[in-house]
């Protein structure tokens, strides 16, 4: 082990220095007549941006470049994380194909991040739409959607632990309140149903936040726009479905994706409410990685995971970059 | 702005009443409301009943989940702050690190991004598209596949339970949005301010300092509150890294005071308790900066 990560380390340690040495040796090194006034010069157009830079260069590389590169290298090994790393090639990503908890728990993310999308999403759009008309009481709903998206995942995740609750739970108290006992069932104990019981949580959690990104952009909507449809004399179902849809479709499309990215992160929610429990029912790749590493230190097959979870979401990810850019912003 | 605004609802009512059948219409409307009052009472009442349960003794808890406490029982407060439970530290441990971690965070963060952002957005130098290229490349990246090497670099560095390891991970994890946000900042800043100020002598990084940074005080605090949320609420990092529970926090707190099933449903209020102490803080944020977060949540969304 040791020798493994001390050969990466000096590697990336190198790197650190040239990147840190190249801006400040000619200002540290005795400048001549001539030339010193040129490297000022230098210095003052370009070098400091470098010096600008270097403390958020330093973090990338030491806190995410290198552990994304030690990720990578640790999947070809097993290691048990004391004594030495065995190499075994492409061992770890052979025996994820026959995994079926990994299989599992990738199935449950991707089903977590759809459902929880076009929940999201759809809820979002559609309340944006009915508040955008400035029905009454529309601000307090504004502040009020978006308020439990405001609350840490643990402690919503733990709320609704209790919420669900077999014996006094909030909703099989109301279950058994109007009637229907039958329906009043162990919510996340059951097989069955703990996924769908924790995939409710974030489309109530997060419904908001697609609310406000929509809202804004029905509200950017041009006044003229709207004042030549009344002139055509289009109805509300219209002018809600033909024109205000088209032109935030673009919003809605990137709010998407990005929910679809951040779902597929999931963890904190599945830790809490059942760490993946019942019989892996609600196992995603974020807690299947925290337990191949962690509970059992099977380090290497769980950094191959790692590395088939990266590339989902970074290609993801860079995809949505290419479709939307990041433009000069007011506040 | 308030003209514009009352001339819209006008022209909302005016929309209304102008087309279709009035009865469906209104039929439609009324449907809408009642849609949105009930959403909005799913919505809002977990969070009345989190609030109203921590105030609660444990037998009203199982009794009668519904009803307001007969008397406001801070019992369960007075519990996780003096530290209810075998291995669980008070409350106020959790909360001190908490504060700490999110503090260090923010002032590392902004310092960092700030000069980072500032160089990205005015700097002609080789390798700035590079650069930002970098950035953009490294919010794609997924903060929990690095969770491994981390954890043994922190362990070797000493920075295990440690807030300061924390708190340089949390800093890292915001930098790529936190820099590339400035940056979009900064190209809306005005140029000529700056340039009158390199012309009186001041060098660029005077000029950043003192030109830049006290206009931008705005924009800063903004990045401020954007981040506060998620440094407030990390768990993954905090439970793989913090395993004493003297550097724990708050989300930490709200798991070690999950009700024992050894002990019974006796434990119940204290996590209530743990829960409300947990959101308070950033419910207070919410509310005091409410246009600053909708504002640059759409903002991070649309990028």
């Amino acid at each position: 082990m040791a020798r493994g990560t001390a050969s990466v380390e000096s590697g990336n340690g190198s790197r650190e220095e040239r990147g840190q040495n190249s801006p400040l040796s000619p200002h540290s090194s005795p400048p001549g007549p001539r030339l010193g006034s040129r490297l000022a010069r230098w210095w003052n157009r370009e070098g400091i941006w470098y010096l600008f830079l270097a403390p958020a260069v330093l973090l990338l590389l030491v806190f995410l470049a290198y552990p994304l590169a030690d990720s990578l290298v640790l999947s070809f090994y097993k290691w048990k994380g004391l004594g030495a790393r065995k190499f075994v090639g492409l061992d770890n990503f052979e025996r994820l194909l026959d995994d079926r908890f990994f299989w599992g728990a990738t199935w449950h993310t991707l089903v977590f991040a759809l459902v929880v999308t076009l929940g999201t999403v759809g809820i979002g759009y559609l309340l944006a739409t009915v508040i955008s008309r400035r029905v009454f009481g529309s601000g307090v709903y504004r502040v009020g959607f978006y308020l439990p998206v405001m609350l840490s995942v643990v402690v919503v995740a733990a709320l609704w632990v209790r919420i669900y609750e077999f014996n006094w739970g909030l909703l099989n108290t109301v279950l058994r309140a109007i009637g229907l006992d039958v329906l009043a069932l162990p919510w996340l104990a059951d097989v069955k149903y703990a996924l769908a019981a924790v995939i409710v949580v974030p489309i109530w959690q997060y419904a908001g936040f697609p609310m406000i990104v929509t809202l804004a952009a029905i509200e950017g909507i041009p006044q003229d726009l709207h004042d030549a449809a009344t002139i055509d004399g289009v109805s509300e179902w219209q002018r809600t479905w033909r024109l205000i849809f088209p032109l935030v479709r673009p919003v809605v499309a990137s709010i998407s994706i990005l929910q679809i990215i951040f779902s597929l992160k999931v963890f904190d929610l599945v830790w809490v409410m059942t760490k993946g429990s019942p019989g892996n029912s609600t196992a995603v790749l974020g807690t299947f990685l925290f337990r191949q590493g962690f509970e059992t230190q099977k380090y290497g097959y769980a950094s191959a995971v790692a590395v088939v979870m990266f590339l989902i979401v970074f290609t993801l990810t860079y995809l949505y970059q290419r479709l939307v850019k990041f433009d000069a912003v007011e506040f | 702005m308030r003209s514009n605004s009352e001339d819209r609802e006008l022209e909302v009512a005016d929309r209304r009443t102008a087309n279709g059948s009035p009865f469906a219409a209104r039929l439609l409307t009324r449907i809408m409301m009642v849609a949105l009052a009930v959403w909005f009472i799913v919505e809002l009442y977990p969070v009345i009943f989190l609030i109203n349960t921590s105030l609660k003794t444990d037998s009203e808890i199982l009794s009668t989940p519904f009803a307001l406490p007969t008397a406001f029982n801070f019992g369960n407060y007075v519990r996780v702050w003096v530290g209810e439970g075998a291995n669980n530290k008070p409350i106020a441990l959790y909360l001190r690190n908490s504060i700490a971690v999110t503090v260090a965070t923010l002032a590392l963060l902004l310092a960092v991004s700030s000069l980072a952002g500032y160089a990205l957005a005015r700097g002609r130098f080789p390798g700035s598209a590079a650069t930002q290229q970098t950035f953009l490349l490294c919010l794609a990246v997924p903060v929990h596949v690095l969770i491994i090497p981390v954890f043994f670099m922190m362990d070797r560095f000493g920075l295990r339970n440690d807030l300061l390891g924390l708190s340089l991970m949390y800093t890292t994890m915001g930098v790529p949005f936190t820099v590339l946000l400035m940056r979009a900042y900064f190209l809306s800043f005005p140029v000529e301010m700056e340039e009158a100020a390199q012309i009186d002598g001041c060098s660029r990084f005077g000029v950043f300092w003192r030109v830049v940074v006290p206009v931008s005080r705005n924009a800063i605090a903004s990045m401020a509150i954007i981040n506060v949320s998620w440094v407030w609420s990390e768990l993954f990092f905090a439970l793989v890294l913090m395993d004493r529970s003297e550097a724990q926090t708050m989300p930490l707190a709200v798991i070690a005071y999950a009700p024992k099933a050894m002990m019974g449903e006796s434990t119940i209020g204290p996590q209530f308790a743990a829960m409300v102490t947990a959101a308070m803080p950033l419910i207070l944020v919410y509310f005091l900066f409410q246009r600053q977060i909708t504002k640059g949540m759409t903002m991070g969304a649309i990028r």
